[in-house]
């Protein structure tokens, strides 16, 4: 039998789309839907209209999740993915003992996240702790704090764990992009007598363009999609400092078990991604030139 | 693939995730037709784990063709997500733990606690209590609820050690818990220890304190959401708190640290008292075997509530109303507080509630003089999260940590909470 060629290849995608359809449209959808309602997950599901949104525009904790989270990205690309690139300039460098390098510090990455969070928190711990004791044994008392319940600290010490955790991976794709870089061009330079370092900030940044923006939106992402960290190392703790989009909505589901308005939030936050990321996109589209390496 | 697409998806999929669990949330719950009695709880720890497992295994052997799954969840899990979920999902559970107040009547009001009165007036369950425990059991004229423990949620423990070495004595009334404060912070020892990260810890104890400054009616009347908290009595009430910061009476990282961690500083030694239930008990007995320690309730407050007031909540388990096995499930109530099972619990440092515990010789002292202070109290105050709604109790639980940890005026918070709730 000859296949019909309009029809046939529809059939070969219905497979996907109905994994698409159950596990993310329907879902999305259903997240909407339950936007317009007071619901707590089981009981009667109340139409509001769009009031959790108007709950949610009000909310100043809410707001301030938003500032957190930002700040955490800005800091979390420093740690992150500018330390990843002078770690993956560093052990480009030289081949000989690279790898162990390379291995000692992508190793954070593969530790579950948990297992990271718990372990943070021992050394942050103010009474028990790694880096009090550290600090007390040099001689610094003046810079003990209680880390984790201090406003003023909490933020940038579960940022900190995350720039840990995260330099080595952005290490290792920068890594990946340096040796992408064609060796004649660096045999060229170096021939015109650039350094170490003028070979860095002059050929292999700029020639690695694209996997620095790929980095950039991950890390922007990641940042929004931060959870973990924050809910076993502080809970949004200390007053709310700590407080993100994800934990914050996470709470209002099944702590306060507000289903109408996490999914509000859910909603709110996703478009905010969403749409910073369209930005972002529409930025980087508008130099092609410069993107292309 | 492009940026954009990819940025797409992947805030989609955080979407989805959420989504995903909320609309598994949705489904319509209900208890599997078969052989298998399930009950679900939090995890009550290791000695009475095996009691009940010892319960179940006697009730399999009684009846041979019905098997019992136990469920034990993480406790904050179980209190959050975890019942919900249980209670929705196909196999939901046969029995399941629950608190009473607001929670237990939101239970029956969605339709998942069967009524009980017949199976503890003429059942297998008559007989086994005093009628008089079911009064706060009972919603819209049902009982709705087999009681199993009284929790006094907290009182102030004390190394019995420290407070001899420092010629103490345990205070009984305000100033005296600031002198003790203050003489124990002039030693370098933590005066009293807590974990409160999570919010309830302190929460607990300092909602209790508000209480006994406001009056029980106005506690009760601003967190079931009928009156103001930003009133001149919860304002002072809110500045002796303050007092107590002011005194260094907690350990600085009172708001960094979980329960675990508070109760850490107790059992080894760093602080002199620790402000939590009387779950401490079993707690320390396994985990610090040789402190001395004991207890004494909230001291005394200058206020109009009663002084002698206790904060505490009833616990038992529910039959879920959706169950096709109601007459099983009172049958393996009866058997889990029958004498010898009671006994059991009673070695796992838990004294349940029925008429026979009341005779049982091997109770730690400590926990009869608990279970004693809760039968005779003159005034319960019901703990914030347990017995009234979760998004008020944390409210309140935010702004005492916030007056706790010098970040906010007593009138502030007080105004602030009003202003979280609209």
């Amino acid at each position: 039998m000859k296949p019909n060629r309009t029809v046939t290849p529809y059939l070969f995608l219905v497979p996907a789309m109905g994994v698409f359809g159950f596990a993310v449209l329907f879902p999305v959808i259903m997240t909407f839907a339950y936007s317009f309602t007071e619901w707590n997950g089981y009981g009667a599901m109340v139409f509001v209209g769009i009031d959790n949104y108007v709950k949610a525009a009000q909310d100043v904790l809410f707001r301030d999740s938003f500032v957190h989270v930002l700040i955490y990205i800005a800091i979390t690309i420093v740690l992150e993915v500018v330390v990843g690139l002078v770690l993956a300039g560093l052990v480009s460098v030289r081949r000989r003992g690279s790898l162990w390098f390379r291995v000692a510090i992508f190793t954070p990455v593969m530790l579950p996240m948990v297992v990271v969070a718990v372990l943070w928190a021992f050394v942050y711990n103010n009474d028990f702790g790694l880096l009090n004791a550290a600090l007390q044994s040099l001689g610094l008392e003046d810079l003990q704090r209680v880390w984790l319940g201090d406003t003023s600290t909490a933020l940038i010490a579960v940022s900190v764990v995350s720039g840990w955790v995260y330099a080595g991976f952005y290490m290792t794709i920068f890594y990946a992009a340096f040796n992408q870089v064609p060796t004649e061009v660096i045999e060229a330079a170096r021939l015109d007598g650039a350094g170490e370092w003028q070979l860095f900030r002059s050929i292999k940044v700029p020639m690695i363009r694209n996997a620095i923006t790929v980095a950039l939106l991950l890390c922007i992402t990641g940042g929004f999609q931060g959870f973990d960290l924050f809910y076993v190392m502080t809970n949004g703790g200390p007053y709310g400092a700590t407080e993100i989009p994800t934990t914050y909505l996470v709470k209002s589901v099944f702590t306060f078990q507000n289903v109408g308005y996490g999914s509000a939030m859910a909603v709110v936050l996703t478009v905010v991604v969403v749409g910073l990321g369209l930005i972002f996109t529409r930025v980087n589209r508008e130099k092609p030139e410069e993107v292309r390496s | 693939m492009p940026v954009t697409r990819k940025k797409s998806l992947a805030a989609v999929a955080a979407l989805s995730a959420t989504a995903l669990i909320l609309a598994g949330c949705s489904a319509d719950g209900g208890s599997s037709d078969d052989n298998v009695l399930r009950i679900a709880m939090g995890s009550p720890g290791e000695a009475q784990i095996r009691v009940w497992d010892d319960v179940a295994a006697q009730y399999e052997a009684a009846n041979p063709d019905v098997t019992v799954e136990m469920n034990y969840q993480d406790d904050d899990l179980y209190q959050t997500i975890g019942l919900p979920n249980l209670l929705n999902g196909r196999n939901a559970p046969d029995i399941y733990f629950e608190w009473a107040g607001a929670r237990l009547e939101q239970r029956a009001a969605d339709g998942f606690a069967a009524d009980l009165t017949e199976a503890v007036t003429s059942g297998p369950i008559a007989g086994l209590f005093d009628d008089e425990v079911f009064t706060s059991l009972t919603v819209d004229g049902a009982v709705v609820m087999v009681p199993h423990s009284a929790d006094v949620t907290n009182v102030l423990w004390f190394n019995e050690d420290i407070f001899a070495d420092a010629g103490l004595t345990p205070p009984t009334t305000w100033d005296e818990l600031l002198a003790t404060c203050d003489a124990l912070d002039a030693e370098g020892i933590i005066p009293i220890a807590s974990g409160n990260k999570d919010l309830w810890a302190a929460g607990n104890w300092l909602a209790h304190l508000t209480s006994r400054v406001v009056g029980e009616e106005a506690y009760s009347a601003a967190l079931s959401g009928d009156a103001d908290f930003n009133t001149p009595e919860w304002i002072e009430a809110f500045g002796y708190v303050e007092e107590l910061a002011d005194h260094n009476c907690v350990n600085e990282s009172v708001n960094a640290v979980d329960d675990n961690e508070g109760a850490q500083l107790f059992f080894q030694g760093k602080a002199a008292m620790h402000a939590i239930g009387s779950w401490l008990v079993s707690w320390a007995i396994d985990e610090a075997p040789d402190l001395n320690f004991d207890y004494v309730n909230l001291p005394a407050m200058p206020g109009e509530g009663n002084q002698e007031s206790v904060i505490g909540v009833v616990t038992g388990y529910v039959v879920n109303a959706k169950s096709t096995k109601q007459d099983e499930a009172a049958e393996f109530l009866a058997l889990l507080n029958n004498d010898e099972n009671v006994q059991q619990f009673i070695g796992a440092e838990l004294t349940p509630m029925t008429l026979s515990a009341a005779s049982g010789e091997d109770i730690d002292s400590r926990t009869a003089s608990l279970t004693a202070l809760l039968e005779t109290a003159p005034a319960i105050v019901l703990p914030p999260d347990n017995g009234y709604d979760l998004e008020t109790a944390n409210a309140l639980y935010a702004a005492l940590a916030e007056v706790l940890g010098g970040q906010k005026s007593p009138a502030d918070a007080a105004a602030g909470i009003d202003q979280k709730l609209g």
